[in-house]
């Protein structure tokens, strides 16, 4: 009986085919400038990729109104991977052959950036990546291929630089987690410290769901940490150091990756003074000065946004800040390079600096991480209000 | 039995396979021929799988595992060390195959529930030493696939090695489920009581056939890492591990084309209709859901009842007319005695 | 160490009402469910929303979330396992419960939420290191929740009723008992209980989408080397299988967990496949 069945194989093929075929016709009316936007929007890590979404999608309507680029209006083509690397792959060929985009966006996280990025650099489209792993620019490799947000290397040396020489800390607990991201971070903060001439004294790989961290910072405690140095973005994970740290009355400072300054993490602390003595890598552009304001820019994009998001801004700032200079990066760079050649916006990106909301980039020709070291601060976490934070006591 | 003469059917099914060689010729978006080959290569673990689920009976959740071996053994020896990808293909396989062979030997003794939890277990414990085995696998940030030599690396190339293989594992599933062990597959699944007692070997069957498809997931997982050109421990989730397992359901168990139809339409669906991406995982339960409720057989099967319903029913005429001359003749014979 | 044994007997407590709520399952319906796990996602996360979002009181939250789960429970029954188990013996029901599970799970994601959110505090208590009511809360609750079980098995009616009917179904049916029912309750009670196994719990695993699957797979693994059906086995393993983990965890780092805890029990399993106090069944036929 399967056999007979086996007949009509090739009709079902074909018309799969066929189907697949015509819903990629491509509609080239107008010619708007096509962006590309590999967003996570559900699955695992969403909550970034949602709020980025936020400033892209605020920003093509923005640019959209004023009339476009060069005339030309800026069409947006979401595609949600929901971190999925097999997915993300599909879609940025699909992006690249069926959609035939300008300029690709993402994937937003590491993980599946990292086996993306290669295949859009083949198809030769501009790239912004706006994933932290080192790994994902190559000047060389991915010549098209300009990083948005900062490195690693950046957050780590900027969190680093405040344990060790303002915190005067030595004795350095270094916590990650079981994921690809966790422990290729926490590796890399291990191999810095290691630079510094400080070996950890206490370093450890947790599973982002273990229920209980009590027994790791007991720990970390009694090999004589003197600072708590997370390499997570595990929401929970964070949580629960801090929680332990809390019930067990150990006042050490941890310093870390921004997602412990995340609104989430106060959400699921015990008590609120549990996130004190919390300090994390974080932005300038999001940081309140002297006088509790904001940089300008900033604040201009928070009053514009605002009534967008409810009136309340209850994440991270400086994601939608990146979403929205994602998209005029891409304005800026058709804008001087007069075209949307691909040649021409790498080249225009390589040549001319821009000045954004989160950052003020510049990329050459043989450094495509544009975002400057002088642009990360350190940040209270427990300062949190709108988004922005406080700078740390005594960081510059 | 009329209908299995091996050549009925046989045109449409050569006009379908010159369709797939053809296929590059004719599509020129790259996008669509990744997507032919990701199914390509998908199938390829799914037609050996398909003997152990849809066959034997043995729900295995934990092939993504398998695939995972798979995958990082290619990158690791062709990309690393620099071995010939074609040979490392093949050792891929052979390394996979003794990979089933370990697991099956404690997991397929258990019975069902046990095994099903045994693979997903095995799942899980793979991801997680290809995160924790750093010096090897690359941790986190993974490793680089190489690209096959020469014209395989193109994209119509590569599609075409996948199609190579991919025939070729067909046509193996297919000689298997044919004869006599596919029949004993099919006792073994439906009572393995009734099989052992006819002298079918229960355990050596399952055996055979687990390793068999990890020698496939094996083969899968090298084809499916170039083809990504770069593998992290995050592409082996265990939903990729139940896509698989629905695939083989939704198309039908028992099957050789419901799999394969169902692994191609699971994979482009998604893809084509936004809507469907969003809800993701969420549809294949779904889709699973409806398939055991309401035809339990598979969707293949339904269209195959649809397309017997349609065609006109062969009336075979088996005039009954008397051999009056024997009869007599035998009458005569009577009355002499 | 202290902290450790408690947080593995916390951990295994939960892993041991996830295996006490496939035993009333199975003694009902010899199936073992998929949705296991997600009861108790259910159970920590309508807890949450119901005590943490509606503000309501615990004697509101705890049998609203317990609620929430014996309705699964009946819709699992329903939907997954009325139609499909009276077809032969295809072992469909591990299919229905399956996609069952995989829905609830991608549903729960998509409404709220894929990040963990906090479940809120219980019982009024200062933190207090290894005694808090993170650890005693789940460790009471599976001791109550077993013998409850065993006086509902030995002195009601209800329970003898599911006692013959794990015996033998088809001589409880004969004697006129209603099979579908009592089925359909065991599903309704095992709903409540893990709903209210997840609601104990909160505190440690928060009210997190995907903590559901990992559940199925450490409740089962703990059933399966304590014994199929016996609840004194559900207890032991899940003891075994939290403070086994909890220990690796301690010696090796997080990141062969998963490998040491089952890989061990993998190996008990094959050793005594029918479990410490499980039996044999010599039956095939």
């Amino acid at each position: 009986m399967a056999k007979r069945f086996f007949g009509i194989s090739p009709l079902v093929c074909l018309t799969t085919l066929a189907a697949g075929l015509l819903a990629g016709a491509p509609a080239q009316a107008q010619q708007p400038i096509k962006i590309g936007w590999l967003s996570s929007l559900t699955g695992p890590l969403s909550s970034a990729a949602i709020a980025e979404n936020q400033g892209v999608q605020f920003a093509v309507e923005e640019i959209n109104k004023a009339g476009g680029v060069l005339g030309r209006k800026i069409e947006l083509i979401t595609r949600d991977t929901a971190s999925d690397p097999t997915k993300s792959v599909n879609f940025a060929q699909q992006l690249a052959f069926s959609e035939k985009v300008d300029f690709i966006i993402g994937p937003v996280n590491s993980g599946e950036a990292l086996p993306a990025i290669p295949v859009i650099a083949r198809a030769g489209i501009p790239n912004l990546i706006i994933g932290t792993l080192d790994e994902l620019t190559d000047a060389q490799k991915y010549p098209r291929a300009f990083r948005v947000i900062n490195t690693n290397t950046q957050w780590i040396t900027g969190a680093q630089g405040y344990a060790l020489d303002v915190l005067k800390r030595r004795k350095v607990a270094l916590f990650g987690d079981t994921t690809g991201y966790g422990t290729a971070t926490q590796r890399q903060a291990a191999s810095f410290l290691e630079k510094a001439g400080i070996k950890p004294a206490y370093q450890v790989l947790l599973d982002p769901n273990k229920a209980d961290l009590t027994d790791d910072m007991n720990k970390a405690k009694a090999a004589g940490a003197d600072v708590i140095m997370p390499w997570s973005a595990a929401t929970g994970l964070l949580a629960r150091i801090l929680n332990a740290r809390g019930d067990m009355k150990w006042d050490v400072p941890v310093v870390g990756h921004p997602a412990v300054m995340a609104l989430p993490i106060k959400k699921l602390l015990t008590k609120p003074e549990y996130w004190d003595n919390v300090y994390a890598a974080g932005y300038k552009s999001t940081t309140y000065d002297a006088s509790g304001k904001v940089p300008q820019r900033t604040q201009a994009l928070v009053d514009a946004i605002r009534p967008k998001l409810g009136g309340e801004i209850d994440f991270t700032f400086w994601w939608v800040a990146l979403g929205y200079d994602c998209v005029h990066v891409i304005a800026h760079a058709v804008k001087t390079g007069g075209s949307t050649d691909p040649a021409a916006l790498q080249k225009a990106l390589e040549t001319t600096p821009y000045a954004g909301v989160y950052g003020n980039y510049r990329w050459s020709a043989t450094n495509h991480n544009g975002f400057p070291d002088g642009d990360i601060v350190v940040n209270r976490a427990n300062s949190f209000k709108e988004g922005s934070f406080a700078i740390a006591p005594g960081a510059r | 039995m009329t209908a299995s003469s091996p050549w009925r059917g046989a045109l449409p099914r050569l006009a379908g396979g010159l369709a797939l060689i053809l296929l590059p010729l004719v599509v020129s978006n790259q996008y669509h021929l990744h997507l032919a080959s990701l199914i390509g290569a998908f199938w390829i673990l799914v037609a050996g799988l398909n003997l152990v689920v849809g066959y034997t009976g043995q729900l295995s959740v934990g092939h993504v595992g398998l695939l995972a071996i798979g995958s990082y053994t290619f990158a690791i020896l062709a990309g690393k060390h620099g071995w010939d990808p074609i040979l490392t293909t093949v050792v891929a396989g052979l390394v996979c195959g003794l990979c089933g062979f370990l697991v099956g030997l404690p997991s397929l003794r258990l019975p069902e529930f046990y095994f099903a939890m045994s693979t997903l277990a095995f799942g899980l414990i793979v991801t997680e030493l290809a995160v924790a085995r750093t010096e090897l696998t690359g941790g986190g940030v993974g490793l680089p696939a190489p690209f096959f030599p020469g014209p395989l690396g193109t994209p119509s190339g590569f599609y075409w090695l996948i199609l190579a293989a991919a025939g070729l594992v067909t046509w193996l599933t297919w000689n298997v489920t044919r004869f006599m062990w596919g029949r004993s597959l099919v006792a073994i699944r439906d009572s393995p009581v009734a099989a052992a007692s006819v002298g079918v070997p229960v355990f050596r069957a399952k055996l055979t056939v687990f390793v068999f498809s990890g020698v496939t997931a094996g083969v899968a997982g090298a084809l499916f890492s170039s083809l990504q050109s770069y593998i992290t421990p995050d592409t082996f989730h265990f939903e990729l591990s139940l896509f698989f397992f629905v695939s083989i359901i939704i198309g039908g168990r028992g099957s050789i084309l419901g799999p394969f139809v169902g692994t191609a339409v699971l994979t482009a669906l998604p893809e084509l209709v936004a809507p469907l991406a969003k809800l993701g995982t969420f549809f294949y339960g779904l889709l699973l859901l409806l398939v055991v409720l309401l035809v339990p057989e598979g969707v293949g099967r339904l269209v195959q009842r649809v397309i017997a319903a349609l065609r006109p029913p062969v009336v075979e005429h088996h005039a009954i007319r008397p051999d009056l001359d024997r009869l007599r003749a035998a009458l005569r014979a009577g009355a002499r005695r | 160490m202290l902290i450790v044994l408690v947080t593995g007997l916390a951990i295994g407590s939960l892993y041991a009402m996830m295996g006490l709520v496939y035993n009333v399952m199975y003694s009902t319906s010899k199936v073992l469910s998929m949705t296991t796990g997600h009861l108790a996602m259910l159970g920590a996360v309508f807890g949450a929303w119901f005590m943490g979002g509606l503000g309501w009181p615990i004697w509101l939250g705890l049998p609203a979330a317990a609620a929430v789960g014996a309705a699964f429970g009946l819709l699992t029954d329903v939907v997954a396992i009325r139609r499909v188990i009276t077809r032969s013996n295809e072992h469909l029901w591990l299919l229905s419960t399956l996609a069952v599970a995989t829905m609830v799970q991608q549903a729960v994601g998509l409404w709220w939420g894929t990040e963990p959110r906090p479940f809120p505090r219980l019982v009024p208590q200062d933190p207090a290191g290894a005694l808090d009511q993170k650890y005693w809360l789940p460790i009471v609750l599976v001791l109550l929740m077993a013998a409850g079980l065993g006086l509902f098995y030995r002195k009601t009616m209800f329970g003898k009723v599911f006692v013959a009917m794990s015996e033998d179904a088809f001589a409880a049916r004969a004697r006129g008992i209603a099979t579908n029912r009592v089925r359909a309750m065991s599903y309704v009670i095992s709903g409540a209980l893990g709903a209210v196994a997840g609601f104990a719990t909160g505190q440690l695993t928060y009210a997190f989408f995907a903590v559901g699957t990992l559940l199925t797979l450490n409740g089962f693994v703990a059933l399966a080397v304590g014994g199929l059906g016996s609840n004194m086995g559900a207890l032991v393993g899940g003891w075994a299988l939290g403070i086994i983990s909890m220990v690796a965890s301690h010696y090796f780092g997080g990141e062969y967990q998963q490998t040491i805890a089952i890989g061990l029990l993998m190996l008990a399993l094959l050793v005594r496949p029918q479990g410490i106090f499980g039996t044999r069944q010599v039956r095939a036929v």
